[in-house]
């Protein structure tokens, strides 16, 4: 026989959405546990993988603050793209493994985010050797930018300073976390045993620790293949 | 071999069996719904896979199921929902795919599954107090969620804590936990899970994983809400057929070296290629009486695709083949093999 709901069930149930308990959830309940159980900072872009189809279509996800957040920063941000198409197109169809790339103001955020082929820091390299300009234009606007510039003679900073600032991507399968966790700690995966029940709770620590997070690998329509495999079958050229 | 699975499968199949269940029923998978339709290849499947379904048009039989082993029929709870597909070949043949709303499975062979299954037995289950519902929230956990009305055993408790010691049942348990409840079984899509080799119309091998994309879109219920009645599917399959066939779009991955070829309880990543193999027709209801007479079986394979070396799906072969007999189905395709 089932125990029947009696007031205090209710009330218990109802507390998730009374403003209070939401109130001391975030000042009180989650300090304690980001005190108690700190989570390493998990690293940005995608991990690595001798995998074929893992090794195309990667994402990166870059978040970059600005040093004037204001409408004026922005706007400097907004122009620093706008008088660069020519370099950035020149760019793209020389290094050949990007299938997309945007940038977006986000807050007082300038954001790239790029589709590409290959290994992370070669992108970066191709990047900087072709495209230097426009990452001078960008980092000046940048908090901690200038030191870079030009980025041409900063490479292997540079590639730190993206891979800093490329956002951590949340595995594909929601239970990967605890490996990742683990492994952040230096402890094996698979080698701790897990409380399913706990995955919330680590979820929402990584969260404090990584406040901007990718979730997921990224979505392909058409997965497993280089951006120089499309352009082939099309017969665009290269 | 043989015999040694034979052993196994007789143990799964009576650790299956529920204490609320229905001996002469499926001990899981217990309701379901039939129908009949046929499959249109796409005009890429045959390069990847040289089977006859995937050459011409084949009428197909489906039965689609929800998992639990209760003789009481809960459309509205939670629960891993089936699809079984039969593929009417030529000279009289025929090829089963076997597919399930998770899309990976708990354990990575027969003799684990075995231990989950009775771990996982059906037990005793209670509306959590207030105090430990109040404690988890301090703790940052989700509250066990409240049985449903009529709920007085589950698996759920068993399965977390079989999860908690075997990190290769967390990815399936996880996702059985908060799997929700279609709102129609066209609207559900569904995984075949195991890995299969699949040989190309130029003798290509690939090492490929099937599943069922629902065209209309994948849509369960609001797990806020309560269902409102305990039987819904049938109708609702009934009503959809009666405007028009039920889609599905056939989708292969292929897996690369590095993934797991042989272990069910892992995913491959998404950004595998995929390859769109055809289109299953929904079309027609069949009768409960002939439905629940079929004996699938997840070996009835046929030239142009064969099983990986993965154990549970070569202990489903004759774990299927002993339930069918149990429950006295239509013989199963392996019926008297040894
Ligand atoms: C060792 C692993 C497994 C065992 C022992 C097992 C056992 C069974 C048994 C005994 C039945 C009833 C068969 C009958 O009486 O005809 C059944 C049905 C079913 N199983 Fe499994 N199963 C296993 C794994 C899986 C997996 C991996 C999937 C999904 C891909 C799956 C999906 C289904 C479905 C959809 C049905 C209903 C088939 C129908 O409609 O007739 N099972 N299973």
């Amino acid at each position: 026989m089932q125990r029947k709901a009696g007031w205090l069930d209710k009330f218990v149930d109802d507390l998730p959405s009374q403003g209070w308990f939401q109130f001391l959830s975030r000042h009180l309940v989650v300090p304690y546990w980001i005190w108690r159980d700190p989570k390493p900072v998990l690293p940005g872009g995608p991990r690595p993988s001798v995998q074929p189809s893992e090794s195309v279509q990667r994402m990166m996800n870059l978040i970059m603050p600005l040093k004037d957040p204001s409408p004026i920063g922005r706007a400097r941000a907004a122009l620093a793209i706008s008088q660069n198409v020519d370099e950035i197109f020149a760019g793209l169809d020389n290094v050949g493994t990007v299938h997309n790339a945007r940038f977006l103001l986000l807050d007082g955020n300038i954001c790239m985010l790029s589709v590409y082929d290959g290994d992370f820091s070669n992108y970066i390299r191709d990047f900087i050797a072709t495209i230097g300009s426009v990452f001078d234009a960008v980092m000046k606007e940048v908090e901690g930018g200038d030191a870079m510039v030009p980025t041409t003679e900063h490479i292997e900073e540079f590639i730190d300073w993206v891979c800093a600032h490329d956002l951590f991507q949340a595995p594909d399968i929601a239970t990967d976390l605890f490996n990742l966790q683990d492994a952040a700690k230096g402890i094996a995966p698979g080698s701790l045993p897990h409380d399913l029940r706990l995955l919330p709770r680590e979820l929402i620590l990584q969260l404090h620790s990584n406040p901007n997070i990718s979730l997921g690998g990224g979505y392909r329509a058409y997965p497993g293949y280089s951006a120089a495999q499309v352009r082939q079958k099309f017969g665009v050229g290269w | 071999m043989g015999e040694q699975h034979r052993n196994l499968a007789r143990k799964l199949v009576t650790a299956l069996q529920r204490k609320d269940g229905d001996r002469k029923r499926r001990p899981v998978h217990t309701f379901g719904t039939g129908a009949s339709g046929h499959f249109i290849p796409s005009p890429v499947a045959a390069g990847f896979c040289d089977a006859e379904h995937f050459r011409s048009p084949t009428p197909a039989t489906i039965r689609f199921s929800n998992g639990s082993g209760s003789a009481v029929r809960r459309d509205g709870w939670s629960d891993v929902r089936g699809m079984a597909t039969r593929f009417h070949l030529s000279d009289n043949k025929a090829t089963d795919l076997i597919g399930m709303t998770l899309p990976v499975f708990f354990t990575p062979d027969g003799e684990s599954f075995l231990k989950f299954a009775i771990e996982a037995r059906p037990r005793p289950c209670q509306r959590a107090t207030p105090w430990q519902k109040f404690r988890d929230m301090l703790r940052l956990t989700p509250p066990v969620p409240d049985p449903y009305d009529g709920e007085t055993i589950s698996p759920d408790a068993g399965a977390i804590a079989f999860a908690h010691q075997h990190d290769y049942a967390r990815a399936g348990v996880f996702q059985a936990a908060t799997i929700g409840a279609p709102q129609s079984y066209a609207r559900a899509a569904y995984h075949a899970v195991h890995s299969f080799v699949a040989t190309g119309a130029d003798g290509t091998q690939r090492w490929v994983r099937f599943s069922w994309q629902p065209v209309s879109g994948v849509l369960t219920t609001d797990p806020e809400k309560d269902p409102v009645i305990d039987d819904y599917l049938q109708a609702e399959l009934a009503r959809r057929l009666r405007n028009g066939p039920a889609l599905f779009s056939l989708m292969m991955q292929v897996g690369e070296v590095g993934d797991d070829f042989n272990d069910p309880t892992r995913a491959w990543p998404p950004h595998r290629v995929r390859i769109m193999m055809g289109t299953l027709y929904v079309e027609k209801m069949l009768d409960d009486v002939t439905t629940e007479k079929l004996s699938f079986n997840p070996h009835l394979l046929t030239r142009g695709i064969a099983p990986s070396d993965d154990p549970v799906l070569w202990v489903r072969k004759s774990a299927y083949e002993v339930s069918s007999g149990r429950r006295r189905g239509t013989p199963c395709p392996f019926h008297g093999e040894r």
